[in-house]
């Protein structure tokens, strides 16, 4: 499974499913899927999700789960 | 089959218990609609049975119509390159099973065929059989419906889509 900070950094750029979807060119329900964890991206996905945001791609997408952002925030190797 | 409005080129969002039901009642209605219709007068058929029989064939065709304008029959109906990464998986998958089904039902009303002609002509036993076109129409028709929907019903059946904010 691949578990992704997708709505964490949605919601910091304000964005809606829709406009995200619109901006990497997936249906909007696909944003929700991988919010969900229910879809796996593509590499191409992951990159133009990762560009969009402005961050290297294992920012946004993992293998292993994240740390909740206020354990991040705490301890910034976490 | 997708049936493309100007107004929702993308068909028309129904939500997943109402598209649910909507296939239940035409796998459902159909079949009845086509058996009241053909019931022999000797077997209780009359006018009022191939009236009500008629009615729900008409209801089946109405859901049909309703169904070929959603946004679910224009992820199973639409060319490859309008389809985004996911809607494509899920497309192929679903095509797949559909495929495996209908050969499977397929399969079964050939047995059925070949089992209740060989019975019949040794004379053991009578089991119902198409014999008039009507009959051979109804067949046709209810396996062009369930050819048609029957991708869009496995993906309607799987995962619940997400909710849209």
């Amino acid at each position: 499974m691949i578990h992704n900070r997708l709505s964490v950094f949605r919601a910091e750029r304000n964005l809606s499913r829709k406009d995200l979807a619109e901006a990497v060119g997936v249906n909007p329900q696909t944003i929700g899927y991988l919010e969900r964890g229910d879809y796996a991206p593509s590499v191409e996905l992951a990159l133009k999700l990762a560009a969009l945001f402005e961050v290297p791609v294992e920012h946004l997408f993992s293998l292993k789960p994240f740390a909740p952002l206020a354990t991040s925030l705490r301890d910034p190797e976490s | 089959m997708f049936i493309r409005s100007k107004t929702r080129p993308f068909g028309r969002q129904l939500s997943t218990p109402l598209v649910r039901t909507l296939l239940i009642a035409l796998y459902t209605l159909y079949p009845l609609g086509c058996i009241l219709q053909l019931m022999p007068m000797t077997s209780g058929g009359g006018v009022m049975a191939s009236l009500a029989g008629l009615a729900l064939v008409v209801g089946a065709i109405g859901i049909f119509a309703v169904l070929a304008g959603s946004s679910l029959q224009r992820q199973t109906q639409e060319p490859e390159n309008l389809l985004d990464e996911r809607e494509r998986i899920e497309r192929n998958r679903a095509s797949f099973q559909a495929h495996s089904v209908f050969s499977g039902i397929v399969l079964i009303g050939v047995l059925y065929m070949m089992l209740t002609t060989d019975m019949a002509a040794n004379d053991k036993l009578h089991l119902w059989q198409p014999t008039e076109g009507a009959h051979w129409n109804a067949i046709f028709g209810g396996l062009i419906l369930l050819s048609f929907t029957l991708p869009g019903a496995i993906l309607a059946f799987g995962k619940t889509p997400p909710e849209m904010d």
